[in-house]
């Protein structure tokens, strides 16, 4: 059962992570990327919703009628993903201002449902609650790698401290614009799945 | 039992929905107040950064930003186009009006509808007023804060819902930005009365943001709506200026005659008004 | 003008793809060949341009306290049934009175109610406060039409790329993610326009 345990809890972190190897979730997660704090925020709303919504609807599943099952799903996680926006909204709005729709855009984080159907509705409560907070665990961290570089190189700075040294920029060193913008998340996420796959030479595409 | 009847999915998607409702309107009764705390919040410390009282980037609570207008504010009013005040707005700490929905507003305005446009005086003697418009991917807005003479621009501070990180957020995020707005004049007899262009040279223009092209002009383009809104009241209400500012004693060009032995003074010269004294000579022409 | 404006503005600047990275799942996992992403890009132009206006028309009546209380907090509720109630319609219809189309996009409808594209599009509208319904439908069209011309352009460009050598950890998802970053820069080269 441990082992058992371990593995749910490890698996989507590394070798099933949802972003890089399911291609799960992309949708809403590359805008909040140009800096760390949004995507910490981001990811651990992810983490509270995926892990939350597998619980719910775990416990729920054998009573939900098949017909309007996705219906069901689609409310519940509604419910918590507005639950979410609006203890932000209270308690941190400088941040939840930030990432203004994103956060609403959960909803049709396609982890969030793939769990729920994959996962959720075939196993006990407790292990779908794992498996919810290590899915979203394995995409907060795609999130939290690909902010690092861009707020890096994009502005020097990491949660906003200044990172790289003013001498740098006496001496000719200039932020990277490309990198805040859309088209470098997606790169930045090529390369990882490039770095990912040259150590796992079992995830290559033939 | 079965799960796949008709009976048992509407009643239960019945009791889904209304379990679901009343947690939501649950949470949302409870935080409400909250929320509504920081927005208000957050408008009053853009306002107070404006009028150069309290810095954005000091870290603050809601209670401190509320003392801090309550005992700085003057006086809080709403004007409309005509330039009339309207009605005034309540300062008192526990109960501080401001006016929000800048988006209605900013429709009356182009509609020439009925408007209430708020004026905020602080004890520094500034006067702040707000702008908004659309930038390149949502709504920009801030504040921008006029010494007495209501032409001299004190400070500015700017916000905007989705503008490009490191490009149109620089409107918000580069305090270099906000401080080229600093002693700048609008002018309000000119269209637009204020711009944001490139290779700003004249009193009433500052340089664009660098690669956001569309947010700058955005925000121009708000700044130059508010403003014009605003004229009648400023012209109605301004300050009178101090002496050696020999041009705007002549304001009117009733006694242009005298501005014209000033020209080529020293004093002329080193006026700050020289430009609108130009100005005046070539309206009598 | 106005809507002119709009609607160019809503198609290359404020590429759904390409700017906001919504509707990414399908749309990578969609982009195969041609055929199939013309026939998902027309799905999501038919769904958007249908729930977006009435999803508007809900917003204005649920912020606009209906029943003397601002129930704006249930707004992302009901825009994700709307478009799960609407995609469900659509496809019961469309399977009842013409099976042949039911053939073709049949399997993407579902697909459709979970595409961010959608959902994002009536955010977007809330956020953006458009000022009528004429507005709110003209994005919806525009935001639709960028998402087609973004799918189609992917799988031509996936359709060529089988023939190319990739470095093998890079192959399929991997180059796809830096194709489609590649896309998006040309396309930040519209960003000046505005007529």
């Amino acid at each position: 059962m441990d082992a058992k345990i371990k593995e749910t809890l490890l698996n989507p972190i590394f070798k099933g992570n949802p972003i890089t190897v399911l291609v799960l979730g992309i949708c809403s997660s590359l805008a909040v990327t140009v800096e760390l704090k949004g995507a910490l925020v981001m990811a651990v709303s992810v983490i509270i919703v995926t892990g939350l919504a597998n619980l719910i609807l775990s416990l729920l599943r054998n009573t939900i009628p098949n017909r309007v099952r996705i219906i069901v799903q689609l409310v519940v996680v509604a419910m918590l993903v507005i639950l979410v926006d609006e203890i932000l909204k209270a308690f941190a709005y400088p941040v939840e201002k930030q990432l203004s729709v994103y956060i609403g855009l959960i909803i049709t984080n396609c982890i969030v449902m793939g769990r729920i159907e994959a996962f959720a509705l075939g196993n006990k409560p407790f292990a779908s609650l794992l498996d919810g907070l290590a899915n979203g665990a394995g995409y907060g961290l795609i999130l939290v790698i690909v902010a690092f570089f861009r707020e890096l190189l994009g502005s020097g700075t990491l949660l906003g401290i200044r990172i790289i040294p003013e001498s740098f920029y006496e001496a000719g060193y200039m932020n990277n614009g490309l990198v805040i913008l859309p088209p470098m998340a997606l790169i930045l996420i090529g390369c990882i799945i490039w770095v990912q796959r040259s150590i796992q030479k079992d995830l290559q595409e033939k | 039992m079965n799960t796949n009847g008709n009976i048992y999915t509407v009643v239960y998607s019945a009791i889904i929905v209304v379990l679901v409702a009343a947690v939501l309107a649950f949470a949302s009764s409870v935080l409400k107040p909250m929320q509504d705390a920081n927005i208000k919040a957050e408008t009053i410390s853009q306002i107070l950064a404006a009028a150069g009282i309290q810095d954005k980037d000091t870290p603050t609570t809601n209670e401190a930003i509320l003392d801090k207008y309550s005992e700085t504010v003057t006086e809080a009013f709403v004007v409309d186009l005509e330039g009339n005040v309207v009605k005034a707005l309540d300062t008192k700490r526990e109960n501080i009006e401001l006016v929000d929905g800048l988006k209605a507003e900013n429709t009356n305005i182009k509609n020439n509808a009925e408007v209430n446009l708020p004026v905020y005086k602080f004890n520094n003697g500034t006067t702040v007023i707000p702008v908004y418009g659309a930038g390149l991917w949502g709504p920009v807005w801030g504040y921008v804060a006029f010494k007495e003479d209501l032409k001299t621009i004190a400070g500015a501070y700017f916000d905007h819902a989705s503008e490009t990180p490191g490009l149109g957020a620089k409107i918000k995020d580069d305090p270099s930005f906000r401080a080229l707005f600093q002693g700048k004049t609008a002018d309000f007899q000119a269209e637009p009365a204020f711009a944001i262009v490139k290779g700003a040279s004249a009193a009433n223009e500052v340089d664009a943001i660098t690669g956001a092209t569309m947010t700058s002009k955005g925000l121009s383009a708000a700044i130059g709506t508010w403003f014009k809104a605003y004229a009648a009241y400023f012209a109605g209400n301004a300050a009178p200026v101090d002496e050696k500012h020999c041009c705007k004693q002549h304001e009117g060009c009733e006694e242009h005659a005298n501005c014209e032995e000033h020209e080529g003074s020293e004093e002329h010269e080193n006026c700050e008004h020289k430009d609108c004294c130009e100005q005046h000579k070539t309206v009598e022409e | 003008m106005e809507y002119i404006n709009l609607f160019v503005k809503s198609i290359f600047v404020d590429n759904m793809v390409f700017a906001y990275f919504l509707g990414m799942c399908s749309y990578l996992a969609v982009s195969k060949n041609v055929k199939t992403a013309t026939g998902l890009g027309a799905a999501v132009i038919f769904v958007l341009l249908c729930t977006l206006p009435i999803n508007y028309l809900i917003n204005g009546f649920l912020t606009n306290n209906p029943f003397g209380v601002d129930l704006g907090f249930l707004s992302l509720i009901i825009f994700i049934a709307t478009i799960a109630a609407f995609t469900q319609i659509v496809e019961m219809v469309v399977e009842k009175f013409a099976p042949a189309l039911y053939g073709q996009l049949g399997i993407y409808l579902p697909l459709i109610a979970v595409n961010c594209a959608i959902l994002g599009g009536s955010l977007f509208m809330q956020q953006r406060e458009f000022a009528n319904v004429g507005e709110a439908a003209t994005y919806a069209l525009g935001s639709g039409l960028g998402w087609f011309l973004a799918i189609v352009c992917l799988a031509a460009i996936r359709e060529r790329l089988q023939y190319s050598k990739v470095p093998a950890a890079l192959k399929g998802i991997g180059i796809t993610f830096i194709t489609v970053g590649l896309m998006a820069m040309a396309f930040m080269t519209f960003m000046g326009i505005s007529l």
